[in-house]
């Protein structure tokens, strides 16, 4: 049997005819009857018109089912603008510091104002006659913060006086890469436990899945807030703090995709082809990780790209309850954060927390928008 | 029926412990200090005696953190919980169900009247999105849902707070009532109405999308099956198709929804509320997680763990009682 390493359903492996050829031709047929098959068509086409001299093979193009997905994610538009938006998000904030290295994450802006506010004062001598003094005050604003867009500053400087351009890079980079760890992690977890849930049955099902319910239970703001505190208190550096919290995350969020998979198993697991894989003797630990898991990965996928988006808001929301990246280090949260207590920024900078805002906003709807594409893609009953 | 609530209640209460547990461990972690932020606070110069704040740790049962003071706090909450008593908040020094049910008034208010409308816009859009799929509008009212769902609740909150309330000044952009004192009993809805309505229009544009979508999703399965072809040939009108024997169908898992969304009216919407500066449910327990009211965190933690799993256990409920294909087992 020819071994194809393709996530895709085992009833779904069939081929898709660019040009007209009856499709029962090409199916699932083994290799030697489809080389038969294709034959006879072959002289068949031969036999009814002779003036065609274009072999068959090249009328005819196989798909293998990855190549039927992406030609189906490709064809809508939606999908092709969040690869496009999260393309570039990545490498504004992973290669954007390289070629634009004006600024520094935490490097103030010390060029600031030198303002002089002059002073009158007026002293009555005993005499009568009045000496009018005249003084100024030299006021050195040593941080040229809150500067509006300019050359220099392409997006101005916050309240501190760090660019925001810059920092909107740094804090992708922060936002991006912690998704992907928590999204990575849950992923592990729930298929290693899912899959054992599914697999075993009994016993080991009831109790994975009452550890579940219970953790799907937990309210998760409230559990990270009390989490953030004691990270604070075991004095995580605060760079690193974040990633710290994302991977407790993960261990409340695995419950869903651990469901998922599980559900999935117990569907396959009464197939003939999981038959056939015990009656070949394989092992316990290759039926579910090459036999099952595989089949599972179409909606695995699709969970994962749009868990990294409400992983993207998730790091957000905790930046900006100031749970997670702390000053001077940048996240997109944190960079808004400053609004919930400065009504001024909030009417008059909009540069300084709309743009961490929109780049939040991209970063889910791209996530989105891919993930939504896939599920389109991946389903086998649609035909678009 | 009454067999299968019963098996489902005792697991939740299986559930609800569980919950507790991990939840009573982690607060009693936290590094907050209630009492030395208080003897702090009482005197800055360090003049109440030692033994007094110790006694202090002692009344409220924290004079022991190793794991032995752990477990046995745990279960005087446990026990105390079997007496339906929630403790007293040490903020409020009042019970914690009463704080819980004070501040629950407006939070449910804003919750109720943002589910009203959701449901409201989302269902015609859903639908109109179905039956004209892969048109313009099918792809407008799924672009605008997805915006929806990826904009951060705290972002479109402060935008909306900035446009219509800093800017524009037509509505109050703090607080829950604007205090003028002289009006009373209801008199006060308006006010108490102008103050809800941005939080309430940023629920409703956040969580129109996963509804909308779900009415396309389940409207598009019903418009497929063999019955509405069938009403189709017998001859009647589109809108007689859709609204008489396509919409009701794809009730069954909006109504099933409604029911498990019901308990979490109650628990508060925190950034939501925070943004705006409600006195809802959500904000005071930020509030007071910051300030480690343990016995107040504990009651509202169980609280949205209790709605949780009653929204699950109503959900399951009804979809028996509306779809009569489904069987308990």
């Amino acid at each position: 049997m020819e071994d194809r390493n393709i996530p895709m359903n085992e009833e779904n492996t069939e081929a898709v005819l660019v040009d007209a050829v009856n499709e029962e031709t090409l199916t699932e047929a083994p290799d030697v009857e489809v080389e038969k098959a294709e034959a006879a068509v072959t002289e068949q086409l031969e036999t009814e018109s002779e003036d065609t001299e274009v072999p068959l093979d090249k009328n005819v193009r196989l798909m293998s089912p990855m190549q039927m997905v992406i030609r189906r994610f490709f064809r809508s538009k939606l999908s092709i603008v969040g690869l496009v938006m999260i393309v570039s998000l990545f490498l504004f904030s992973f290669f954007g510091p390289l070629v634009y290295t004006r600024w520094g994450e935490i490097e103030l802006d010390e060029s600031g104002t030198v303002s002089y506010t002059p002073n009158e004062i007026v002293i009555t001598n005993p005499d009568g006659t009045t000496t009018t003094i005249y003084q100024t005050t030299e006021r050195q604003e040593k941080d040229n913060y809150l500067a509006p867009p300019s050359k220099d500053h392409i997006l101005g400087t916050d309240e501190q006086g760090y660019d925001v351009f810059t920092r909107l890079m740094y804090g992708g980079r922060i936002s991006l890469s912690v998704s992907f760890i928590a999204v990575f992690v849950i992923t592990v977890l729930g298929v290693i436990l899912g899959g054992i849930a599914g697999y075993f049955g009994g016993v080991v099902d009831n109790v994975i899945m009452r550890i579940c319910d219970v953790l799907m239970c937990l309210p998760g703001i409230p559990i990270l807030l009390i989490i953030s505190t004691l990270l604070e208190a075991a004095q995580v550096d605060a760079k690193y703090r974040i990633y710290w919290l994302m991977i407790y995350l993960t261990l409340f969020s695995w419950p869903g995709t651990a469901r998922l998979v599980r559900g999935q198993i117990l569907s396959l697991r009464e197939q003939e082809y999981m038959v056939a894989a015990e009656a070949m003797g394989y092992s316990t630990s290759r039926k579910i990780f090459k036999h099952l898991v595989p089949n599972v990965m179409p909606q695995l996928i699709v969970q994962m790209t749009l868990s990294l988006g409400s992983m993207i808001l998730y790091e957000a929301t905790l930046s900006y309850l100031n749970m997670g990246v702390k000053a001077p280090y940048a996240a997109w949260g944190t960079m808004i954060n400053v609004i919930s207590t400065n009504t001024d920024i909030l009417q008059n900078n909009f540069n300084v927390w709309g743009a961490p805002g929109i780049c939040i906003v991209i970063a889910v709807l791209g996530f989105n928008f891919i993930g939504d594409g896939l599920r389109d893609a991946l389903d086998p009953k649609s035909r678009r | 029926m009454l067999k299968y609530i019963l098996k489902r209640v005792g697991l939740a209460i299986l559930i609800l412990i569980g919950v507790s547990l991990i939840i009573y461990c982690l607060i009693r972690l936290m590094p907050v200090d209630f009492i030395q932020n208080k003897v702090n606070a009482m005197n800055q110069s360090n003049s109440v005696p030692a033994d007094a704040v110790e006694k202090l740790y002692e009344m409220y049962g924290l004079d022991n953190s190793g794991f032995m003071g752990i477990v046995k706090g745990y279960f005087n909450w446990l026990g105390a919980l079997a007496k339906l008593d929630l403790g007293k908040s040490f903020v409020d020094y009042a019970p914690v169900s009463e704080v819980i049910a004070k501040n629950m008034g407006i939070s449910f208010a804003v919750a109720l009247i943002a589910t009203v409308f959701e449901f409201m816009i989302a269902i015609p859009l859903g639908i109109t999105a179905a039956t004209h799929q892969y048109s313009f509008r099918d792809y407008l009212v799924t672009v605008l849902a997805m915006i929806g769902i990826s904009l951060p609740s705290f972002f479109f909150g402060q935008m909306l707070k900035n446009v219509f309330a800093l800017e524009l000044g037509w509505f109050p952009s703090q607080g829950t009532l604007s205090g003028s004192g002289s009006a009373t009993g209801l008199a006060l809805i308006p006010d108490y109405l102008a103050h809800m309505f941005l939080p309430i229009l940023t629920v409703v544009i956040l969580s129109i999308g996963p509804r909308m979508r779900m009415t396309r999703t389940n409207m598009l399965e019903v418009m497929n099956s063999d019955y509405i072809r069938t009403a189709r040939a017998k001859g009647l009108t589109e809108t007689k198709v859709i609204y008489k024997h396509a919409f009701r169908n794809t009730l069954i898992p909006l109504v099933t929804t409604l029911a498990g969304l019901l308990p979490s009216l109650f628990s508060g919407a925190i950034i939501t509320e925070q943004v705006f500066g409600l006195d809802g449910i959500g904000n005071i327990a930020l509030n007071r997680m910051m300030q480690g009211d343990i016995p107040f965190i504990m009651g509202y933690n169980m609280f949205l763990a209790m709605l949780s799993v009653l929204g699950v256990l109503l959900s399951d409920l009804m979809y028996v009682i509306v779809d009569p294909r489904v069987k308990l087992d």
